[in-house]
């Protein structure tokens, strides 16, 4: 396996440039610099830094995932919902839950509005290759979700995504992943508490 | 089905107007006003009053010289700008219509590139737009940029700091941490066409071979990071010290020509280095030679010049016997 030495490449995948600096974030943060320093010289990296403008070889987010689930002793999907509830409630990430807001006023329209999502990424990054998202409404504040993508991580990054962003609007959810790429959503209560205010500007300064 | 049939007449009370346009004023036919859409309410704030004339309301900025609703329907009803007389930091664009029969006028107006002014000073909410607005997206794009511009910024940060990394490595001598060839021809140009004062000591190790052959090559290593060691010690910060052959180095003093302070300094770097060095236990012994040039011995200094004349006095050194320097005379060139 010396082959798959992590090299940044021209043609290689965005997606998971994006996944593994959040993936990266997510260790430093929560355990610490020198987990993660583990984590790179495990999987055998010349580097501990990932770019997320860059480009890596597709497939190795999950691989580093599988890497890191082995040394802090966790499942490697739940290491990425919490990459995903990481991305949202950081302080210093401010900026993603502010785009994921942008969304709508409620989590309903918030969710229909992540079939926009692909679209949405294009405008701000117009070769990032969003995997498609289809919503399907199947009673009232029940909901299904696909998203069809070549990357395990992309199905429990998005369920973290969901259950932080449930917490910002103040609704009270059960979401569950199914069989496929099919994710569950049950809103139970959706004014369950107040939630995060949003400005539609950031103040000025 | 045509959308443009004549007779086609839609009706609409001002609930769904306001629904449709909430940033429409209606005007009767003097230009006073009849009704504000709810967001154009919030714009104007207390100037929004039933009755305002249109000309005290906004100021026209196109098309140019128009002031009453009446010059800018007559102008290019199709597409004004305006601003709110009420000090916003954010124009306003529109288009205005005559309505038939009771002559009243219609006028639509949206923010355009003052969206974002508009939206904090005003504290807008996703309800304040129509559905069909394109300010969400307008607002998110803003975002996404800022937020993608500043993800390049930090990459660039990130790879300057990686590039000054990589820069200094190569100029740099992995095993005495002394400058090399690269570095020292960078310095002597710099100097040179800088018109600078300098000397130029070119050194070379004696007996070095002799240690190498007798005690290996780990000695000879050793050797070469004490003389290093010697040359940092004796030399300034502003000085350069590279080690540019196997045991061959170039001193470079800057601001320095006097004859005697560039003898002493060789002489004093030869005797240090020509103390016992102890490897493990052996004594390794070598000494130094080398040939000094200054700036100022020629007439119009350039590196190759100076570093051929260096040479020559290296060579006159080794000629007179071991560990001495020797000066470039006066005459050489």
């Amino acid at each position: 396996m010396r082959d798959s030495v992590v090299r940044e490449t021209v043609l290689g995948s965005e997606m998971d440039a994006l996944l593994l600096r959040s993936l990266q974030s997510y260790v430093i943060d929560t355990f610490g610099p020198d987990r993660w320093q583990a984590v790179c010289r495990r999987a055998e990296l010349a580097v501990s830094t990932f770019e997320p403008m860059l480009h890596y070889d597709l497939g190795t987010a999950d691989r580093i995932a599988q890497v890191a689930a082995e040394v802090l002793g966790r499942p490697v999907d739940a290491i990425w919902e919490d990459v995903g509830i990481h991305l949202v409630t950081h302080p210093d990430r401010e900026g993603i839950r502010r785009l994921l807001r942008f969304g709508g006023v409620s989590f309903a329209d918030f969710l229909h509005s992540l079939e926009e999502l692909p679209g949405r990424a294009r405008l701000a990054l117009p070769d990032l290759d969003v995997p498609e998202v289809t919503l399907d409404e199947l009673g009232e504040d029940r909901f299904e979700l696909r998203c069809q993508s070549p990357l395990r991580a992309t199905q429990r990054v998005l369920i973290g995504l969901l259950l932080a962003m449930a917490d910002d609007y103040g609704a009270l959810c059960v979401i569950s992943a199914e069989a496929g790429d099919c994710t569950s959503i049950a809103v139970l209560d959706r004014g369950h508490a107040k939630g995060r205010r949003f400005d539609l500007a950031v103040p000025e300064g | 089905m045509r959308a443009d049939r004549p007779d086609q007449r839609i009706e609409m009370d001002s609930g769904a107007l306001a629904h449709f346009m909430p940033m429409h004023l209606l005007l009767d036919s003097e230009g006073r006003a009849l009704s504000y859409g709810p967001t154009l309410a919030r714009v104007l704030q207390d100037a929004a009053r039933s009755g305002a004339l249109f000309e005290e309301l906004y100021e026209v900025r196109s098309p140019g010289g128009a002031v009453t609703i009446d010059e800018v329907l007559a102008r290019g009803g199709h597409r004004f700008r305006l601003m709110p007389r009420n000090g916003l930091r954010a124009g306003l664009r529109g288009l205005g219509l005559r309505l038939p029969g009771s002559g009243a006028v219609l006028v639509n107006l949206s923010f355009g590139i003052d969206l974002t002014t508009a939206v904090r000073e005003l504290a807008l909410t996703d309800a304040d737009f129509a559905a069909t607005d394109l300010a969400m997206e307008l607002l998110y794009m803003a975002e996404a940029n800022a937020a993608v511009t500043r993800e390049l910024r930090g990459l660039n940060l990130r790879l300057e700091g990686a590039r000054i990394a990589a820069e200094e490595e190569a100029l740099t001598d992995p095993l005495t941490g002394l400058r090399n060839r690269r570095a020292a021809d960078l310095v002597l140009d710099r100097l040179c066409s800088a018109r600078a004062g300098f000397g130029l000591l070119h050194m070379d190790l004696d007996y070095f071979k002799a240690v190498n052959d007798e005690l290996g090559h780990a000695a000879g290593d050793f050797v070469l990071e004490t003389v290093g060691r010697i040359l940092r010690d004796q030399l300034r910060a502003e000085d350069c010290a590279a080690r540019v052959g196997g045991d061959e180095f170039v001193i470079i003093v800057a601001n320095r020509t006097d004859p005697r302070t560039l003898q002493a300094i060789a002489e004093r770097i030869i005797a240090r280095i020509s103390q016992p060095m102890e490897f493990e236990g052996r004594i390794c012994r070598v000494s130094a030679s080398i040939g000094i040039v200054r700036s100022t011995d020629l007439a119009l200094p350039e590196p190759p010049q100076l570093l051929a004349a260096a040479d020559r006095a290296l060579y006159a050194a080794k000629h007179a016997g071991r560990g001495r320097a020797v000066l470039l005379a006066p005459t050489g060139e």
